[in-house]
C-alpha cells in the first residue's frame, strides 16, 4: 500500500488491517478505509463502467455525491464505494461491465459510436419488429443499468426499522454551519437532531485536514445535548416530516423547524474527456489526501474558476504532488480536452471564448495523470426547494441560489450564500438562535442577544470571494462532452435533444433523463442548465432549474420498506382454525377459513347434520339511548323502531344517492338498546358512517359502542342444531319459544351469549355471539356436542355456496357501488310509507318510479358448466348486457346456479339468458325464488 | 345498563361445563414458551424460562407482557353525566390527554363524551356494578375487557420500542406519567397508557392480537427486549403508584 | 403527503391517523328537487383555497370533527367538534 506520512485527522488506524474481496480477489485495508480509499491504494483506477457507453470511471467527488464508484456489497447493489466502509470480510463487486471492469466488451458502444448513440435511441429504434420486444429488452436491460437486484430475501432477511423522532429543531448537515446552528439551539433549551451525511461531523473542515476543529465542534453540540446521527443522510422533506436514512434505520424526524445547513456541491467543468479516470473534483482530491492519506497523483494540472482550486493546488503540493500547471478561469484559461484512454494521460489547456471555443494559438499540452477540476459550487438546496423555495441565478457565484426560505424552515452556512470563512460559524449560530425561538424556547433576552451577530455577518457576507462564470462546454467540440455521468448525456445529447422540440429543462429532464440518476442533478443540473441557455439563447435566469424532489439521494428501496407491516384482523379462533386443517385466505383486512379441506362435504354436513362457522368478523355495533329507534329508522329504508324486545329484522343500509353500502341484522335488546350486525368488510366504514350522522344530529341521545372485537360469534347450522343446543344449555330452543328471527340471552356452556336465531346457509341455525375471552372453549363444546350429530365445522366458501342457494346477495360481491335495493331484488326492504324522513329516501323515491335497465336475478344453467363470475350476459347481437356475479356449482340441483344482472325484460322466471364466458356461449334460465327451499320451511323449523 | 354477553367474567361453571376466560394472546405467549396458569381467575402466561431476568429487563433494557385480562369499561354519554358517573367508580378528574387515578381504576377520557375505566380484573365486576348503579341520564357502560387486547412495555428502552411503531409523541415533557394517547400504533387504531416512569400499556383491538404481538416483539428484538410474565410484571408493578 | 391534523380530543396526530370525510355538504332539510339532489349526492366544490372538511380520528377516539384546509398547502387553520360549532 502506498500512503503518505500521516496526515492530521485522518481517518485510517494504521496498526490495524483488514480485508475485504473485490471481484473475487483480496483487497487490503486499514480500519477507517472506505472501499474506494481501499482500492485506491491498492492502485485502482477504474471504478465503474458507464450507464451507456461503458466508458472507465474513476473517482471524481470522494464524497457520495457523483455515481463514478457504484458497486454493489454482498449482493446489494448501488452502493457508494467512497463513502461506504470497509469492513472485514465484505463481498464487493463491480457493476455493468462484462467481464470485467478493466476489460469491457461493452465498450464497443462507445468506440462505434455515431449510430447507437443519440438521446432516445432505444425507443426509437427497438420498436419494430414488434414480436422482437422481449428479447430487445432482454439484452437491453443487461447492457443498461447500474446492477442487479439482489436476490429475494426471507422476510425478516434484511429489515429496516422506522424510527419516529419529534424534535424542536432538525438540523441537516453537520459542517461548521449545521454544528454551530445544533449547539446553539440546543443551549436555548430546544430538543436537536443533527443529521450529517460524511463519515463523521465537520463537513468540509474534513478535507482541509481540519478534523480536530470539526471534532471539537461536534463534541460540543454532543454536550449540549444534540442527538447527531451519523452517518445520515436527509433523502427528503414531506410536510415537515424529515426521512434520514442511517445504514438499517429509516428516521423519520417530524421537527417544529428545519435547519438546512447543507452546504454546496463542486461542480465538475465540462470538456472533451472530462469523465476520464484522473479527473477529479477538488474538494474529492483533497479528501483522498486529508481522510486516507493518499495521493490522488503524481503530476497533476488544476483547472478552476475560482479560488479552492488555489487552495487545492496548495496543499496538493505540501503533499507532494507535482502542479504542472494551473488553469484560473479568471485570467482567461481552462481545459479544453483531457487526454488518454483508459486514464488521464494529458491535459490541453487553452486561452477560451465566452463560448468555450479555444483562441487560436493558445493551446498548451501539459501530461499529468491528475486533472484536478472545480467548476464552481452549487448550494446543496433541494431540501428548501423540496419545502417551497425557489431559484434564481446567482452571477456572483455563479450557482442557482436558493432564495425564499420557506415557512418553517432557516438556511444557514453556504447553502444560505454564506461565503467561507469566519461568517460560516456566525450564520450557523444565528440560524440557530432563530430556529430555537421560533419553536418556542429562548426568552426575551436571548432574541435580544441574537441582534448583534446578525449585523456582524451582513458585514462578513457583503464581500464574496470572485468565481468565474465557466463556459457551457470548452473546446472546439470534438470528442464526448459529458454533462450528465449518471445518465452519460453529453453536451450533444443537450443539443439534438433541443433541435428534436425538448427545449425546456423539464423536457431536456425527461427526454434525456438528465438529472434522473443516482447523483440526483448534483453534478448535472447546473451544466445542463448552461447547455440549454447557449443552445436556445436564454439566460440561465431564464432556463432556471428542474423541480426539486425526493429522494435526494438514492436509497435501497428496502430501507423505505421498513420491517413488514401488513395489518390482519384474526378471530380469537384463528389458531384454533389452523390446528383444525383450515386453509387460511384474506377475506378484506381479516384471516378466514376458506375450508377446512373438503367445501362439498361441509356443505353436506349443514344441509343433513349440523355445520359451524366462525362469524366472529361480522360487525357488532350497540345502539343505545332513548332515540336510539329514531336513528335507526332515519339510517334504514325499513322501519326498526318498531321491532319488539327480543325480535330481530334485516336491515340493508343506502347512501343518500339511494346505492347499496351495506347490510345486516338488528335485534332489539331492551327498548334502549339495539344490537346491530354488519358485513365483515363493511364493519369498519359503518361504525364510521354511524358516528358521521350521529355527529351531525346533535337533537339525538345515542350511543354506539363497537363490540366487533369483543364478541366471538359461531353460527350453529343445520337440521340437528336443536338438539346440539339441547346438550349446551337449559334455555328452551324450541320452536315455540325460540323462534325464527328471536334473539335470546342465555349461558351456552357456561358462557354469557346472545343468541340469534337466523342464518343465511338456509337451515335452522343459531348465531352465538360471546365474549372472546371464552373463543375456543365455547366452540370446542359445541364440537364436543355435536360430535356423534355429525358436526363439521365449515368454513367461507360452503358457506358462499349455501348462501347463494337461497339467493342471499352478497354486498360487494353481487352488487357494486352503483347497485340500489330496488334493482338489486329487494324492493321490499325500501318502506316509503314510513312516516319520516331516512337516508337515500329521495333517491329511492326516483329510481321506484323508473323500471331499473337491469335487475339482479338467479339462474341455472343445466349444461354441465358453471360460469366464471365475471361473464357476460350478451344480447341476441355480442354486446354485452349484463354480467354474472356469483356462481357455484350445486350438489342437490345437479347444475350450476348463479346470481346474474340482466336486462328488465329478461328479469322474469324462465326467461332464457345468453352467458358468454371466455369464448364459449351457452344458455341459462332466469330464476326469482330461491334454488333451495324456496319457501324456508327448512329455515324456520 | 350493561350487557352481561360482554362480560367474561359472568361465565359460570354449569351443565359440567367450566369455563375459564382466557387471554387473546394465549397462543402467542404459549408459542413463545411460556408457561400457562390461572391468574385473577383468567388464564394467562405467568412466566417465559426466568421471572428474574424477566424483571431485570424491566428495570434495565424493556419488558413485554400480556395484559390483555386487564378490565377496561367504557363510559359513553354526555359529558356531565359521563363525568359524575366516573366519580362514582373513584375518578377524580377527566382532562382530555390525561389519565387520572382513582378507584383502583385508570380513567382515560377519549372524548369528554367517552371514558374508558382500566383496571386489575379483580376489580372489574365491582367497578362496574358501581357505575351501572350510578348510572344517569342517556348514558351507557358497555364491558370492553374483551375488545380490547393489551401490552404492557416496561423499561428504560420502552420508548425507543414505541419509536419504531408509533408517530406519537411520547416525549416525557410531551407525555409526561400519567397519560393516555389515543392514535395509530403499526397501523392500526390504539392507546398509549403511560402509568409512570417506563411503565406503558398498549391497548389495541383484540382482533389484531397476534398481528400487535409480532410488530412489537420485533420492533423490540435489535433493542434486546425480552417478553416477560404475568409474575415478573406484578413483581415491576409492586411499586404501586401513590395516587392508587 | 404527511401533514399534522390537530384532532380537537386528542391533539396533534399524522394525518394518516385520519380518514377524510370531504366537503362539509349540509344535507336539505326539505326533499330536493331531482337536480338538487344530484347537486347534494355528486357536487363538489373542490375549490383550490381553503374549504371546510369532515375528519374522522379512525385511528384514535374515532370522533368526527370538521376542519379549515388549504387545499393548496394543507395548512389546517382549525378544527373543532361539530357539537361545540353548534
Amino acid at each position: 500500500m502506498t500512503r503518505l506520512d500521516p496526515q492530521p485527522g485522518e481517518r485510517i488506524d494504521r496498526d490495524r488491517e483488514l480485508s475485504f474481496e473485490f471481484d473475487g480477489k483480496p483487497v487490503r485495508a486499514l480500519e477507517g478505509d472506505t472501499i474506494a480509499s481501499a482500492l485506491y491504494a491498492g492502485g485502482r483506477r477504474i471504478f465503474s463502467r458507464s450507464f451507456k457507453y461503458h466508458r472507465p470511471r474513476g473517482l471524481l467527488c470522494c464524497a457520495g455525491q457523483c455515481p463514478n464508484c457504484l458497486v454493489s456489497v454482498d449482493g446489494d447493489p448501488g452502493v457508494r464505494a467512497c463513502t461506504e466502509p470497509a469492513r472485514e470480510g465484505m463481498r464487493v463487486r463491480h457493476l455493468n461491465a462484462v467481464p470485467s471492469l478493466d476489460r469491457d466488451a461493452m465498450r464497443a458502444v462507445d468506440t462505434l459510436g455515431g449510430p447507437f448513440t443519440p438521446p432516445g435511441f432505444y425507443y426509437k429504434t427497438f420498436k419494430r419488429p414488434r414480436r422482437l420486444w422481449p428479447l430487445y429488452e432482454r439484452v437491453l436491460r443487461r447492457a443498461a443499468g447500474l446492477g442487479r437486484a439482489p436476490e429475494p430475501r426471507d422476510e425478516r432477511g434484511w429489515r429496516t426499522d422506522y424510527r419516529r423522532r419529534h424534535a424542536d429543531v432538525l438540523v441537516v448537515g453537520g459542517g461548521r454551519a449545521g454544528l454551530a446552528a445544533a449547539t446553539r439551539a440546543a443551549q436555548l433549551g430546544a430538543d436537536v437532531v443533527l443529521a450529517d451525511e460524511g463519515p463523521e461531523p465537520g463537513g468540509r473542515l474534513l478535507e482541509r485536514g481540519s478534523a480536530e476543529r470539526a471534532r471539537e465542534l461536534a463534541a460540543g453540540a454532543r454536550d449540549a445535548g444534540v442527538e447527531l446521527i451519523s452517518p445520515g443522510t436527509a433523502i427528503g422533506l414531506f410536510d415537515g416530516l424529515a426521512a434520514i436514512w442511517e445504514h438499517d434505520t429509516l428516521h423519520q424526524v417530524r421537527a417544529a423547524r428545519h435547519l438546512i445547513a447543507t452546504g454546496t456541491i463542486e461542480q465538475p467543468l465540462v470538456f472533451p474527456g472530462n469523465d476520464l479516470p484522473g479527473v477529479m473534483l477538488s474538494r474529492g482530491a483533497r479528501r483522498l489526501l486529508a481522510l486516507y492519506a493518499l495521493s490522488p497523483g503524481r503530476r497533476a494540472v488544476v483547472a478552476t474558476t475560482s479560488d479552492e482550486g488555489l487552495e487545492a493546488a496548495n496543499a496538493l503540493r505540501e503533499a507532494g504532488v507535482e502542479i504542472a500547471a494551473v488553469a484560473d478561469l479568471r485570467q482567461g484559461t481552462t481545459v479544453v480536452e483531457a487526454g488518454g484512454r483508459r486514464r488521464v494521460r494529458a491535459a490541453v489547456l487553452a486561452r477560451v471564448d465566452d463560448a468555450g471555443n479555444p483562441v487560436a494559438g493558445t493551446r498548451q499540452t501539459v501530461g499529468c495523470d491528475l486533472l484536478v477540476v472545480s467548476g464552481g459550487a452549487a448550494p446543496a438546496g433541494s431540501l428548501l426547494l423540496q419545502a417551497g423555495g425557489r431559484t434564481e441565478y446567482d452571477p456572483a457565484s455563479a450557482a442557482f441560489a436558493v432564495v425564499d426560505v420557506p415557512d418553517g424552515l432557516h438556511a444557514a452556512g453556504e447553502v444560505a450564500g454564506v461565503p467561507d470563512g469566519d461568517a460560516i460559524e456566525l450564520s450557523g449560530a444565528l440560524a440557530g438562535a432563530d430556529a430555537a425561538h421560533a419553536a418556542g424556547c429562548g426568552d426575551a433576552r436571548s432574541r435580544e442577544l441574537a441582534e448583534e451577530p446578525r449585523r456582524e455577518l451582513d458585514r462578513l457576507a457583503s464581500t464574496p470571494p470572485p468565481v468565474a462564470e465557466p463556459p457551457a462546454a470548452a473546446g472546439s467540440g470534438r470528442g464526448k462532452c459529458f454533462a450528465c455521468l449518471c445518465e452519460d448525456v453529453t453536451a450533444k445529447d443537450v443539443h439534438t435533444s433541443i433541435e428534436e422540440g425538448y427545449d425546456s429543462i423539464e423536457l431536456s429532464k425527461r427526454y434525456l433523463t438528465v438529472t434522473m440518476g443516482p447523483c440526483q442533478g448534483r453534478m448535472c443540473q447546473l451544466p445542463a442548465a448552461r447547455l440549454i441557455a447557449r443552445e436556445t439563447g436564454q439566460q440561465l435566469e431564464s432556463v432556471g432549474t428542474t423541480t426539486a424532489r425526493p429522494p435526494w439521494s438514492s436509497v435501497p428501496l428496502g430501507a423505505l420498506a421498513g420491517r413488514p407491516i401488513e395489518p390482519a384482523k384474526r378471530s380469537v379462533l384463528h389458531a384454533h382454525h389452523r390446528e383444525l386443517g383450515g386453509n387460511v385466505m384474506w377475506a378484506g383486512d381479516w384471516r378466514r377459513p376458506y375450508d377446512y379441506g373438503d367445501p362439498d362435504a361441509e356443505v353436506r354436513a349443514v344441509q343433513e347434520a349440523a355445520g359451524l362457522i366462525d362469524v366472529s368478523t361480522l360487525g357488532k355495533l350497540i345502539v343505545s339511548g332513548p332515540d336510539a329507534g329514531e336513528f335507526l329508522d332515519r339510517l334504514y329504508p325499513n322501519r326498526h323502531g318498531n321491532l319488539k324486545p327480543g325480535r330481530i329484522r334485516y336491515g340493508v343500509l343506502v347512501s343518500d344517492a339511494g346505492r347499496i353500502i351495506d347490510d345486516g341484522t338488528i335485534c332489539r335488546l331492551d327498548d334502549d338498546s339495539f344490537y346491530v350486525t354488519t358485513t365483515s368488510t363493511g364493519a369498519e366504514a359503518i361504525e364510521a358512517w354511524f358516528a358521521w350522522w350521529l355527529a351531525d344530529w346533535t337533537d339525538l341521545r345515542v350511543t354506539l359502542t363497537d363490540v366487533t372485537q369483543a364478541l366471538c360469534a359461531v353460527n350453529l347450522a343445520g337440521p340437528r342444531a336443536r338438539e346440539i343446543m339441547g346438550r349446551l344449555t337449559s334455555l328452551d330452543c324450541s320452536n315455540e319459544e325460540f323462534s325464527y328471527l328471536d334473539g335470546k340471552r342465555a349461558r351456552v356452556a357456561g358462557v354469557p351469549c346472545l343468541l340469534l336465531r337466523i342464518g343465511f346457509v338456509g337451515e335452522l341455525g343459531y348465531e352465538i355471539h360471546y365474549p372472546v375471552a371464552h373463543g375456543q372453549h365455547l366452540w370446542d363444546s359445541i364440537m364436543d356436542a355435536g360430535r356423534e350429530r355429525g358436526i363439521t365445522a365449515f368454513g367461507l366458501e360452503p358457506q358462499r355456496v349455501l348462501r347463494l342457494h337461497k339467493m342471499h346477495i352478497l354486498v360487494g360481491q353481487d352488487t357494486d357501488s352503483e347497485s340500489d335495493p330496488v334493482a338489486s331484488a329487494m324492493p321490499w326492504i325500501i318502506k316509503l310509507d314510513k312516516e319520516q324522513d331516512f337516508i337515500g329516501r329521495w333517491a329511492l323515491e326516483e329510481f321506484a318510479e323508473h323500471d331499473p335497465a337491469l335487475r339482479l336475478v338467479g339462474f341455472e344453467l343445466r349444461n354441465g358448466a358453471v360460469p366464471h363470475e365475471g361473464a357476460a350476459v350478451v344480447a341476441s347481437g355480442d354486446g354485452a348486457v349484463g354480467r354474472v356475479t356469483s356462481s357455484r356449482y350445486s350438489r342437490v340441483a345437479g347444475h350450476a346456479i348463479g346470481l346474474a344482472w340482466v336486462p328488465r325484460d329478461q328479469a322474469e322466471d324462465g326467461a332464457a339468458i345468453e352467458i358468454s364466458d371466455r369464448g364459449t356461449r351457452m344458455t341459462a334460465t332466469v330464476t326469482t325464488k330461491p334454488f333451495y327451499d324456496p319457501d324456508g320451511e327448512r329455515l324456520r323449523s | 345498563m350493561s350487557f352481561e354477553f360482554l362480560e367474561p367474567d359472568r361465565a359460570a361453571p354449569e351443565m359440567g361445563f367450566e369455563p375459564v376466560p382466557a387471554s387473546v394472546l394465549l397462543p402467542q405467549a404459549r408459542q413463545a414458551g411460556g408457561r400457562i396458569d390461572v391468574r385473577d381467575g383468567w388464564e394467562v402466561a405467568v412466566e417465559f424460562g426466568s421471572s428474574e431476568r424477566e424483571r431485570e429487563a424491566c428495570a434495565a433494557g424493556v419488558g413485554i407482557g400480556d395484559v390483555s385480562w386487564l378490565g377496561k369499561l367504557e363510559l359513553q354519554g354526555e359529558p356531565a353525566d359521563v363525568a359524575a358517573v366516573a366519580a362514582a367508580g373513584g375518578a377524580k378528574e377527566i382532562e382530555l390527554g390525561r389519565a387520572s387515578r382513582g378507584g383502583d381504576a385508570w380513567w382515560c377520557p377519549f372524548s369528554g363524551r367517552r371514558v374508558l375505566a382500566v383496571c386489575e380484573p379483580s376489580r372489574a365486576p365491582g367497578l362496574r356494578n358501581e357505575l351501572v348503579a350510578a348510572e344517569r341520564g342517556a348514558m351507557t357502560v358497555t364491558d370492553m375487557t374483551c375488545a380490547l387486547a393489551a401490552l404492557a412495555l416496561v423499561g428504560p428502552l420502552a420508548r425507543d420500542v414505541f419509536a419504531r411503531l408509533t408517530a406519537i409523541d411520547l416525549r416525557p415533557d410531551h407525555t409526561p406519567e400519567a397519560s393516555f394517547r389515543p392514535g395509530s400504533v403499526a397501523r392500526i387504531p390504539g392507546m398509549v397508557l403511560r402509568e409512570r416512569g417506563d411503565r406503558y400499556v398498549l391497548m389495541f383491538g383484540s382482533a389484531y392480537a397476534q398481528y400487535m404481538w409480532t410488530q412489537v416483539t420485533d420492533a423490540a428484538e435489535p433493542l434486546g427486549g425480552v417478553i416477560v410474565g404475568a409474575d415478573a410484571l406484578a413483581a415491576v408493578g409492586e411499586e404501586v403508584p401513590a395516587g392508587a | 403527503m404527511s401533514f399534522v391534523l390537530t384532532c380537537p380530543n386528542c391533539g396533534a396526530r399524522e394525518v394518516t391517523d385520519f380518514e377524510f370525510g370531504g366537503e362539509v355538504v349540509p344535507r336539505p332539510r326539505e326533499r330536493p328537487a331531482e337536480r338538487d339532489l344530484a347537486v347534494y349526492n355528486y357536487f363538489r366544490r373542490n375549490v383550490a383555497g381553503v374549504q371546510r372538511e369532515w375528519w374522522y380520528h379512525r385511528a384514535g377516539c374515532r370522533t368526527w370533527f370538521q376542519a379549515d384546509r388549504d387545499t393548496r398547502t394543507n395548512v389546517v387553520q382549525g378544527t373543532w367538534l361539530p357539537r361545540d360549532d353548534a
